[in-house]
């Protein structure tokens, strides 16, 4: 009896072991189509990293980067007693989120709409001219948006002014208020299309049975929607949500370095442009990495606080 | 003309503008010590790279008729790098971040990062064994070029022309010939005056003959232009001299910030006047270069203060339509009549943004004799005339420029430049407009004669009705001034990342946001908008920056005049 008691953990934790391997082994295939881009973010996204070190120095490019005058957290402190760095911060955040909570819902809904389409050749015309703007160049679109706002042959003013809402022209590039809007509008032109497909493919994978079932069960359109199609789609939502989180602060500066001019500064300044001016563009290449550094922990941080959040909400985790 | 642009995309940058002051490099002392002097000049092909911080759309590789002359005189072509859609700063940040340089550099205000990156070569002992032309055309102003008091070293050859004559008066404001015509060639002295005029014609005329709306008076405050087209204008119009984002006392070399002179506040508050009753455009401060100059030309807008520099393409293409009426005439205004307008201050030579050897160039010596054949009286000759026979004649003694090659010239100016050459290699050291060669002629195409030729029948006419033969002559002397020894302040560079400079970078910040605040505000806000202006400025430690660059004016007066 003892040793028929003693013999069954022993055995039941090789067997796991070795049915790890087994797995490993039949998904040997998956893994090597994965490798390259492992060996890619690891290579560009976690070998840089010793550059951090320079967030520490008073770095000088002549120098070699172990000759260099420590100076401790001189450019962290420095950092956060720099008024504009929370204003900037407040800049990003608010753009980013915006951008966010208006980036999926609007794609999600437009994809349930073309998702609905029975007609195949309206549906892919409008899908094809729905995500052409994503190829466009921010140059480009800055431009168009100008042209669409100017007080001068703008067509939104000459429409307000025709419809009787207005009587004199609004200078939409001018009001630091709008500037937010703007660029969350902008930018849900250009990507909407492009960052639909994927919900759209995610749609195209639920099973039809789901709806044929429901129908039997007197199911009717919009029933099917939200019972059926949302939930379906809710783990791909999920994840690209949560990963998206982590972009919050960094979403880079071309918008609003080209949508931005004087008037709205204090609004279209964000963390990226100001790791710009007040690092690279000065020679301040240990300020500008300290920006960096604070900017990372930042995503990392935001990424799994949701997570977190998430997983204590429906037990279900993304990373 | 190319000093002025230089001038321009200077002022932009001051804020990054740095000066080291390190030993120069042993290794490459050593290595300019031991060059021997050959006996006769190699011409042996070689092509050496090329940094501009201005871009070149023009650039020609060297294939134009001009350049493939160079190349055959010296051996020497050029692989040329623009920074495109990049800033010039961004550039050559990056070389200096990768270490990795071309051969010449024009760094032009990111030259302090170069040299504290120790990529620039100390071209002292260059020019002693081998460019007599250079030390020739700089003569008594070589001391200018040292790099500071404590470095004397040279490491940059000023592009600014030597004993330049001004014949143009490119600034100043500007009011279309319809307008003057129109009125009957008013007075434009003041303020008031050009402000009178453009309300006058623009109660008249709505619209142009094309159907297209009128403008009354359109800023280029959208981008960097603002230094040109809003805050320059304001110390000019208030008698003061250029001196990029500062005020220079002539007596005590004191600096202040141009802002805090009483006088400019009250050249704001003329253009939030100017907004007010309608007659600025209102998308002065939001559009960019490309939509103003779109506006210009299509003949719309009857006034501008700006560069002539700035829209030189757009009256091209103006003249090129037949629409010689909405070209511009130019007048020195000022905000009163108590004021007197120094632009034409001289500054004696303005050594600064310039040409560079870095490290990385194999044979120094071939480089610095090509420029040095640039500055020949041959070399001068070549890059601003053009080819004897083809782009110029000499008649009687006397160097022309054939009707057809002028007619060209002025009305096909780009693709003259693109197949010609002409003007394309003013990137080393220059003589100035006015200065004569040994044959009695002058080394470029610009001095009275000539500039009078080039006038429109509109310009005769605006020029007749004023009783002079150019514009400049509307302008005060450069005899009624004294030479100001610190040249111009926008070339004194500070340290990059000192504390002055911080402070100075979040100056400039709060002086763009707060004067198109200002300018655009209901007048009556206009004076709480404006304490206010002060109050950040002073918050942001502008008594710090302006005690810095005092400091730094004295040590230029002393570097270049003792």
């Amino acid at each position: 009896m003892k040793s028929l008691t003693a013999a069954t953990p022993e055995a039941g934790s090789t067997l796991k072991r070795n049915r790890f391997w087994i797995k490993a082994f039949q998904q040997r295939y998956l893994y090597m189509m994965s490798l390259p881009f492992v060996v890619w973010i690891f290579v560009f996204s976690y070998v840089p990293i010793w550059g951090w070190l320079t967030a520490f120095q008073n770095y000088k490019p002549k120098d070699s980067i172990l000759d260099q005058e420590w100076v401790g957290f001189d450019n962290f402190i420095e950092l956060f007693q720099d008024e504009r760095f929370y204003l900037v911060l407040r800049n990003t955040l608010a753009m980013s989120t915006m951008g966010l909570l208006v980036g999926f819902t609007v794609p999600v809904i437009f994809a349930l709409l073309l998702n609905e389409m029975k007609g195949q050749f309206f549906k892919r015309s409008v899908q094809t001219i729905s995500y052409l703007p994503h190829f466009v160049s921010w140059v480009v679109v800055a431009g168009l948006v100008y042209k669409m706002l100017s007080t001068d042959g703008g067509a939104v003013n000459q429409l307000l002014m025709w419809l009787n809402i207005i009587d004199q022209p609004i200078q939409f590039m001018a009001k630091g208020n709008l500037f937010w809007g703007i660029v969350t509008a902008s930018d849900l032109w250009k990507e909407v299309g492009w960052n639909s497909i994927i919900f759209l493919a995610a749609m195209a994978g639920i099973d039809p049975e789901l709806y044929e079932a429901s129908t039997v069960d007197g199911a009717g359109r919009f029933r099917k929607m939200w019972h059926i199609t949302l939930p379906g789609i809710r783990t791909t939502f999920m994840v690209l949500f949560i990963l998206s989180i982590g972009h919050l602060i960094s979403i880079g500066f071309e918008k609003q370095f080209l949508l931005g001019n004087p008037l709205v500064s204090d609004y279209s300044e964000v963390s990226d442009l100001y790791a710009l001016k007040y690092g690279i563009q000065m020679s301040r290449y240990s300020y500008g990495t300290a920006i960096g550094i604070v900017n990372s922990i930042v995503s990392i941080l935001l990424v799994f606080i949701a997570n977190g959040i998430y997983k204590r909400v429906t037990k279900e985790t993304v990373i | 003309m190319k000093a002025s642009k230089t001038k321009a995309a200077s002022l932009f940058m001051i804020g990054t503008l740095l000066v080291a002051a390190g030993c120069s490099d042993r290794l490459d002392f050593d290595r300019s010590n031991s060059f021997d002097v050959p006996s006769k000049k190699d011409l042996t092909p070689v092509t050496i790279t090329f940094a501009s911080g201005d871009n070149n759309p023009l650039w020609d590789d060297m294939q134009s008729e001009v350049g493939k002359l160079i190349t055959e005189k010296t051996g020497i072509s050029i692989k040329a790098q623009f920074p495109g859609n990049d800033t010039d700063t961004d550039m050559f940040a990056r070389m200096v971040a990768s270490n990795e340089y071309p051969d010449m550099v024009s760094a032009k205000v990111s030259v302090g990062k170069l040299k504290d990156a120790g990529a620039l070569i100390d071209l002292t002992p260059l020019i002693d064994a081998h460019a007599p032309n250079i030390k020739k055309l700089y003569g008594e102003y070589m001391k200018r070029l040292r790099w500071s008091n404590d470095d004397h070293g040279i490491y940059v050859l000023p592009t600014a022309p030597v004993n330049q004559t001004y014949f143009k008066a490119g600034s100043g404001f500007e009011l279309q010939h319809a307008v003057l015509k129109e009125l009957g060639y008013p007075q434009i002295k003041t303020v008031k005056d050009f402000e009178h005029a453009l309300k006058t014609y623009y109660n008249k005329h709505k619209t142009t003959a094309d159907g297209q709306p009128i403008i009354p008076l359109s800023l280029n405050g959208g981008e960097w232009q603002f230094l040109i087209s809003v805050t320059n204008p304001a110390v000019a119009a208030t008698g003061a001299s250029d001196d990029g984002e500062f005020y220079i006392d002539q007596d005590t070399y004191e600096a202040k910030l141009h802002y805090l002179r009483p006088e400019e506040k009250e050249y704001f508050r003329w253009l939030n006047h100017m907004h007010d009753i309608g007659l600025l455009d209102p998308e002065s401060f939001v559009q960019k270069v490309g939509q103003y100059r779109a506006k210009i030309a299509s003949g719309r807008v009857l006034g501008l203060i700006d560069a002539d520099w700035d829209f030189a393409g757009e009256v091209a293409a103006l003249k090129k339509e037949g629409k010689i009426d909405q070209t511009y005439a130019h007048f020195p205004v000022t905000l009163n009549e108590s004021f007197k307008r120094h632009d034409f201050q001289s500054t004696g030579y303005l050594a600064g943004i310039g040409i560079s050897i870095t490290k990385s160039a194999k044979d120094p010596v071939r480089i610095i004799q090509f420029l040095d054949y640039l500055a020949s009286d041959e070399g001068q000759v070549l890059v601003n005339w053009g080819i004897e026979g083809k782009h110029y004649k000499v008649e009687n003694g006397t160097r022309v420029i054939p009707e057809d090659i002028s007619k060209m010239k002025f009305n096909d100016n780009w693709n003259f430049r693109k197949t010609t050459g002409v003007d394309m290699y003013r990137f080393g050291p220059s003589y100035g407009d006015g200065v004569k060669d040994p044959t009695g002629n002058y080394y470029t195409p610009v001095f009275p004669e000539q500039i009078q030729k080039e006038y429109t029948q509109e310009d005769r006419e605006t020029l007749a009705a004023y009783k002079v033969k150019s514009y400049k002559d509307l302008w005060p002397s450069e005899k009624e001034f004294t030479v100001k020894p610190w040249g111009s302040a926008w070339t004194i560079n500070m340290e990059t990342g000192s504390e002055a400079n911080i402070i100075f970078q979040q100056c400039e910040a709060i002086v763009k946001k707060r004067i198109t605040q200002a300018i655009l505000s209901k007048p009556e806000q206009f004076d709480a908008i404006w304490d206010d202006f002060m109050k950040e400025l002073e918050k942001a430690g502008v008594e710090k920056l302006n005690e810095a660059y005092t400091k730094l004016v004295k040590d230029r007066v002393k570097l270049w005049n003792e």
